[in-house]
C-alpha cells in the first residue's frame, strides 16, 4: 500500500466523478425512457431518428389530406347520386306524360315540376364542403353554376368555375383530383353525329359540328331558296342550290356551328337537332321543360317524339353520371387504401424510431444497481485507506 | 573537542531532517509540491595518529524528488485535456441550442411544419386559415433560424472575449514565471537550492499548460524558458506578452504584442480549443446554417415572386431597401436575363379584360434600380419609382400586374389568310424547364372541323413536337392538349396552308433573379441565418401567399411548387435536400461532440494515471514521513545521549584532580 495521500485523493475523486457521470446518464435514460436524448448520444442512430421523425410529420400531413380528399370525394359522390335520383324523377314524370293521356295543363304542371328539379340540381351542383365549392374546379371559392332567369323561369345555366380541376398531392409523387370542373362533370363529351328529329329533310353535314346538346333548327323558304337558322331566326344561312351537302349554320349567340346536309330539305318547319354525347344536364332539362310547355306550338306527335328522344338524352346523362360516380367512388377507395398504407408506414416508422430511441429499462435498472454498488465500494475503500496511518501507532 | 563537534553535527542533521519531514507533511496537500529529501554525507575526517577518524555528518543538500520526463508528459497531457474539455463544452452548448431530439422543438420540426403548411395550403389555396398557417409556420421557422444565428453570433463574441481573457492570463503567468526564474537564478547562483520557488514556478507552468500548449526548455541555474505556439513567452528572466486579434474577417489568432504575426492554430490548452472552435467548428456550423437559410430564402422566393395569392394581381408593389449602385452588386446575385410583367387591363364599362406581357431585360453590369424603374414606367398602365433605394411599381387605374407564367389567352404573331379567321384561345401553365415560343403552322386548307386540316406544333428549336387534327372529327372550340400543360382551342373559321401563330410559354418569368434579389413579391426577406424573416408586406396579408400561377388566379400550382422545394436537391447544399442537409449538420455536431468527449475521457484517464505516477514519485506519503521522523527523532535522542556521555567522561576526568 503506497498510502500516498494525494494518490488516494486523486483516485477517489476521479472514480467518483466518472461514476457520477454514468449515474447521471443512467438516471436521464430511466426518467425519459430514451437512450438518445441528443444527437451526440448516438450520432448515426440520431440521424435515422431525425429522418424518421421528418418522414412521419410529412406522412401525417399526407394522411390528413387523404382523409380530407376522401371525405370530399364521398360528398361529391353523394351529390352525384342525388342528381341521378333527381334525373330519374324527371324520367318518371316525363314517362307518365308520355304514356298517359295528358292535356296541356297537365303537361304544364310536369314542366313546373321539372323546373323545380332543375333548381334543385343547381343547388346540388353548387354544394360547398368545408367552405369550398365541390364542382367549381380549381376556383373553389366561386359558385360554379349561375342561372339566368326570364319571367321567373331558368333560361340558361352558366358555368363560372375554374376550367381545370384541382389536383392535390396526397402522397409523395401521387396527386389526386378532389374538386372537379362541374361543367365537364355534368356534360357528356362523347360527341356523335347530330340527329335531326323533324321532318324537314335536313340531315347532318360532313363537317364536325361544334353545337352541343339540343338546338332548334328553323327552316324557312324565301321563294327561291331555303334558309336555315339555329338561333330562332336571329341570323340565317341561305341554302345554295348546289354544294349544299355541308352548310355551316352558326348560332349568333354562342358562335357555334351546325353542319347541315341541306340537299334533302323538302319542307319548312322547326325541328329539334340533338347532338348525342354532348348533352349537359341543365340544357337538357330546360329543353324538356320547354317541350312540355310547347311554346313552339308543336304537334302532339312531335311532342311525343321529342319527349321520347329527351328521355334518351336523360338516359345518356344518367349513364354518364353513374360512370362519374363509380369513378369518384374508386378514387375515394384508392385514397382510403393509400391512407391505410401511409398509416401503416407511419406506424412502422414510429416503431423504428422508438426502438432506436428507447432504452432497455431492465438493463438501465441493472446498470444503476451495479453503479450504486461500485459507488459505495469506492467510498468504503477510500474511507478505509485514508483512515489508516502510522501516526496512530506512534506513542 | 572533536567529540562535541561530532555530536553537534549529528544533532544539527537530525534537526534539519526533522525540518524537511515537517515541511513535507505540511505540504502534503499542496498542489504542485514535490517531496524533498535531505541528503547527508560523512563530515570531513581527521587523522588521529595512524587512524582516520570521522568528523560527524554534513548536510549536503535538500533535493526535490522529481521525474522530469514525467513532468513534461503531464504538461502535454494537461494541455490536450484542457483543449478537448473546452471544445466539448462549447459543442455541448451548440448541440443544446440546436435542440434536436430533446424536449425542445428544434429547427427540423420548424422546417417540416413550414413545408407541411404549404402542402396543406395546396389543398385549400384560397382559405385564410391555411394561408395564416403558412405565414405563422414561415415566421416560426425564420425565428428559429434567427435564434440560432444570434446564438452563434453570441458564441463567436464570447469565444473572442474568452480568448482575450486567456491571453491576459497567459501574459500574467509569463510575468510571474519570469520573476520566479530571476529569484531561482539568484539563489542557485549562490549555491543554494530554491526548491519551493521551483515548485511554485512549475506550478505556474502547469497552470499555463491548461491555458495553452507549452514547450519548456531548462537552462542553467534552474531557469526555464517557456513558449506558447512558436512565440517564446518567457526567455530567462524576461517575458513577452501576447495579443489576440483577427487575422482575417473570420480568422482569430494570437501574435506577440505590437506585431501582426498572427497564429490561428495553437495546439493544446483552452486557447487551442477556443481558436479551433472560432476558426473551424463554430465557423463551419455558422456557414452551413447561413447556406441553409439562404437556400430556403432563395428557392422559396424564386417561386413566390412568380405567383399570386387569393388577393389576385397587384395594384402596387414595393421591394426592399437595396444598396446603391449597380444591380450586379446585389445579394443574392442578379444575372443577365429578363423579368416578364403580365399586365391586365379591365374595361370599366364592359369589364372585358385585355392581358399583355412585357419583357424588361436586365444587364447587371449596367442597370440600376433607376434604369429598371424607367423601363417599367415606359409600359402603358405602369409607373415605377425608386424611393429610398426601394423599387416601387404602381399600376394605373383599371390596370393590375403580376409575374405569373401562365400563357396569355391569345397567341402572338398570327398570320391568318382565310376568311373569317378562327379565334384561337390559349390556356394552361407550361410544365417545361425553359421559356420558349411554340409555333403552330396550318397544314391543309378549309374550315375548322372539315377535311384534313392539321396544325403542326414546333418548339423553340424548330423540332416538331406534335401534329393536331383540327379537321373532320374536331369540333371548333374543343381543347387541344399537347402534354406540356398548354392547351389551345381553335374556333370556327377558315384556315389556309401555311397560316401560323405563335404561343410564348414560360417556365420562369424572372430569369435574371432580380425580383427575388430586390424583394418584389417575395415571401422571405434577408439573406442569412441572422436576418431571415417574413417579408414585411406578407405579415398581415395572408391573401398574398402566392398559391396560384394560372390565368384565372385560383389554382394551386404555385403553392405545390413551393411545397416541393423541400424535395429539391440543391447544389449549394451539396446536392442534398433541405432536411437532409440540416440533419447532417445536426448529427455532425453530435458526432464531433461524441468524438471530443471520447478524447476527453481518454485524456482524463491518461492524466489520472500520470498524476498517480507523479504522486508515487514526488508526492508526500505521511506514513513514510512518520517513519523518517522516528529515525530523525531517535538519531537526535542518541546524539543527545552521546553528548551526555562525553560530558560525563570529561566530568570523571575532572574528578581526578
Amino acid at each position: 500500500m503506497s498510502g500516498i495521500l494525494n494518490t488516494t485523493y486523486n483516485n477517489v475523486s476521479y472514480s467518483l466523478a466518472r461514476q457520477s457521470s454514468v449515474f447521471f446518464r443512467l438516471q436521464e435514460q430511466a426518467s425519459t425512457g430514451d437512450r438518445i436524448n441528443r444527437p451526440s448520444d448516438d450520432p448515426s442512430d440520431a440521424y435515422r431518428v431525425l429522418t424518421l421523425d421528418t418522414e412521419n410529420r410529412s406522412l401525417e400531413t399526407y394522411i390528413d389530406k387523404l382523409s380530407d380528399m376522401s371525405n370530399t370525394l364521398d360528398t361529391s359522390s353523394s351529390i352525384i347520386q342525388q342528381i341521378v335520383s333527381a334525373i330519374n324523377q324527371v324520367k318518371v314524370n316525363t314517362t307518365q306524360v308520355t304514356s298517359g293521356v295528358y292535356d296541356q295543363a297537365s303537361r304544364d304542371r310536369t314542366a313546373e315540376a321539372i323546373n323545380d328539379i332543375l333548381e334543385q340540381i343547381i343547388q346540388l351542383a353548387n354544394t360547398q364542403y368545408n367552405g369550398q365549392y365541390l364542382f367549381s374546379g380549381s376556383n373553389t371559392s366561386t359558385v360554379p353554376f349561375v342561372a339566368e332567369y326570364s319571367n321567373g323561369e331558368i333560361t340558361a345555366v352558366n358555368y363560372q368555375g375554374g376550367q381545370d380541376s384541382r389536383s392535390v398531392e396526397v402522397a409523395p409523387g401521387v396527386s389526386a383530383v378532389a374538386y372537379f370542373n362541374g361543367d365537364e362533370m355534368l356534360r357528356s363529351d362523347q360527341r356523335d353525329t347530330p340527329v335531326f328529329e323533324g321532318t324537314t329533310g335536313a340531315a347532318a353535314g360532313t363537317g364536325t359540328s361544334s353545337v352541343t346538346g339540343n338546338v332548334w333548327l328553323t327552316v324557312t323558304y324565301n321563294g327561291t331558296n331555303y334558309e336555315l337558322s339555329i338561333d330562332d331566326g336571329a341570323t340565317s344561312v341561305v341554302v345554295p342550290t348546289s354544294g349544299n351537302e355541308n352548310v355551316a349554320v352558326t348560332d349568333s349567340r354562342t358562335g357555334k356551328v351546325l353542319y347541315i346536309d341541306a340537299s334533302g330539305i323538302t319542307t319548312t318547319g322547326v325541328e329539334l337537332v340533338r347532338v348525342p354525347g354532348t348533352h349537359d344536364i341543365f340544357n337538357t332539362l330546360i329543353s324538356m321543360r320547354d317541350i312540355l310547355k310547347n311554346g313552339r306550338n308543336l304537334s302532339d306527335a312531335q311532342i311525343q317524339e321529342l319527349r321520347t328522344s329527351s328521355i334518351d338524352s336523360l338516359d345518356e346523362l344518367s349513364q354518364l353520371l353513374l360512370q362519374k360516380e363509380v369513378s369518384i367512388g374508386s378514387k375515394s377507395g384508392f385514397l382510403e387504401n393509400m391512407k391505410s398504407n401511409l398509416e401503416s408506414l407511419k406506424s412502422n416508422n414510429q416503431d423504428e424510431s422508438e426502438q432506436l430511441k428507447q432504452v432497455d429499462i431492465a438493463q438501465v435498472a441493472i446498470d444503476l444497481s451495479r453503479q450504486e454498488a461500485l459507488y459505495q465500494m469506492s467510498l468504503a475503500v477510500a474511507g478505509k485507506i485514508m483512515s489508516l496511518s502510522l501516526l496512530d501507532f506512534i506513542q | 573537542m572533536s567529540s562535541f563537534d561530532i555530536g553537534l553535527t549529528g544533532l544539527d542533521a537530525a534537526r534539519k531532517g526533522l525540518d524537511v519531514v515537517a515541511n513535507n507533511i505540511a505540504n502534503a496537500a499542496t498542489e504542485g509540491y514535490h517531496r524533498q529529501r535531505v541528503e547527508f554525507t560523512p563530515a570531513f575526517a581527521r587523522q588521529d595518529g595512524n587512524t582516520m577518524m570521522g568528523g560527524g555528518v554534513d548536510i549536503s543538500s535538500v533535493t526535490r524528488i522529481i521525474d522530469n520526463f514525467l513532468e513534461q508528459e503531464i504538461l502535454r497531457q494537461q494541455s490536450l485535456l484542457s483543449q478537448s474539455s473546452q471544445e466539448s463544452s462549447m459543442l455541448k452548448s451548440i448541440e443544446i441550442s440546436l435542440g434536436e431530439l430533446g424536449s425542445g422543438i428544434g429547427l427540423s420540426v420548424a422546417i417540416d411544419d413550414f413545408f407541411n403548411a404549404l402542402s396543406d395550403l395546396s389543398a385549400h389555396p384560397d382559405q385564410i386559415a391555411y394561408q395564416n398557417q403558412v405565414l405563422s409556420a414561415g415566421e416560426a421557422m425564420a425565428g428559429q433560424f434567427r435564434t440560432l444565428g444570434d446564438f452563434l453570433n453570441d458564441l463567436e463574441l464570447q469565444i473572442k472575449t474568452q480568448v482575450e481573457n486567456v491571453v491576459d492570463q497567459i501574459n500574467s503567468l509569463a510575468d510571474q514565471i519570469a520573476s520566479l526564474n530571476e529569484n531561482i537564478q539568484r539563489i542557485e547562483m549562490n549555491g543554494s537550492e530554491a526548491n519551493n520557488l521551483t515548485d511554485q514556478r512549475d506550478q505556474l507552468i502547469m497552470q499555463l499548460s491548461e491555458l495553452a500548449g507549452v514547450q519548456t526548455q531548462a537552462r542553467e541555474f534552474g531557469v526555464v524558458d517557456v513558449s506558447v505556439g512558436s512565440v517564446p513567452v518567457v526567455t530567462g528572466t524576461t517575458s513577452t506578452h501576447l495579443e489576440a486579434g483577427l487575422k482575417t474577417e473570420t480568422q482569430l489568432g494570437i501574435t506577440p504584442a505590437g506585431a501582426t504575426v498572427y497564429e490561428t492554430s495553437i495546439d493544446g490548452g483552452q486557447l487551442g480549443g477556443l481558436l479551433a472552435l472560432y476558426n473551424g467548428t463554430v465557423d463551419d456550423i455558422h456557414t452551413d446554417l447561413d447556406t441553409l437559410a439562404a437556400s430556403i430564402i432563395q428557392q422559396v422566393n424564386q417561386y413566390h415572386v412568380q405567383g399570386v395569392g387569393s388577393e389576385g394581381s397587384f395594384s402596387e408593389l414595393s421591394g426592399r431597401t437595396m444598396p446603391t449602385g449597380s444591380i450586379g452588386d446585389f445579394e443574392p446575385p442578379v444575372s443577365s436575363g429578363s423579368v416578364f410583367i403580365r399586365l391586365t387591363y379591365t374595361d370599366p364599362v364592359t369589364h372585358a379584360q385585355t392581358i399583355t406581357r412585357h419583357q424588361i431585360d436586365i444587364d447587371p453590369t449596367t442597370d440600376t434600380l433607376t434604369t429598371v424603374a424607367a423601363a417599367i414606367s415606359a409600359i402603358t398602365g405602369l409607373s415605377a419609382i425608386v424611393s429610398s433605394n426601394r423599387l416601387q411599381i404602381q399600376a394605373d387605374s383599371n390596370y393590375k400586374f403580376d409575374f405569373i407564367p401562365a400563357a396569355l389567352p391569345e397567341p402572338t404573331d398570327t398570320t391568318f389568310t382565310g376568311s373569317p379567321p378562327p379565334e384561337i384561345s390559349v390556356s394552361g401553365i407550361y410544365t417545361g424547364d425553359e421559356n420558349q415560343t411554340f409555333t403552330f403552322t396550318v397544314v391543309g386548307s378549309g374550315e375548322v372541323g372539315n377535311g384534313t386540316l392539321e396544325l403542326e406544333v414546333r418548339d423553340g428549336d424548330n423540332n416538331l413536337i406534335d401534329t393536331l387534327n383540327i379537321g373532320s372529327g374536331y369540333a371548333a372550340g374543343d381543347l387541344l392538349d399537347f402534354d406540356n400543360g398548354i392547351k389551345i382551342a381553335v374556333g370556327s373559321g377558315t384556315l389556309n396552308a401555311g397560316d401560323s401563330f405563335e404561343v410564348d410559354v414560360f417556365a420562369n418569368t424572372d430569369t435574371s433573379g432580380l425580383l427575388s434579389a430586390i424583394g418584389m413579391n417575395t415571401f422571405f426577406s434577408g439573406t442569412n441565418t441572422s436576418d431571415m424573416s417574413l417579408a414585411s408586406d406578407m405579415m398581415d396579408s395572408p391573401g398574398r401567399v402566392a398559391s396560384s400561377m394560372g390565368t384565372d388566379l385560383t389554382d394551386n400550382g404555385n403553392v405545390q411548387q413551393l411545397a416541393s422545394v423541400r424535395n429539391l436537391e440543391i447544389d449549394d447544399l451539396d446536392s442534398m435536400t433541405i432536411s437532409q442537409f440540416y440533419r447532417k449538420l445536426v448529427t455532425d455536431v453530435g458526432q464531433q461532440l461524441s468524438a471530443k468527449q471520447t478524447v476527453q475521457t481518454n485524456n482524463e484517464a491518461l492524466m489520472q494515471s500520470l498524476i498517480n505516477q507523479q504522486s508515487n514519485i514526488s508526492g508526500v506519503d505521511i506514513n513514510e514521513e512518520a517513519a523518517q521522523m522516528l529515525v530523525f527523532q531517535q538519531m537526535f535522542q542518541a546524539m543527545a545521549k552521546y553528548l551526555g556521555t562525553v560530558q560525563n567522561t570529561i566530568s570523571t576526568l575532572y574528578e581526578i584532580f
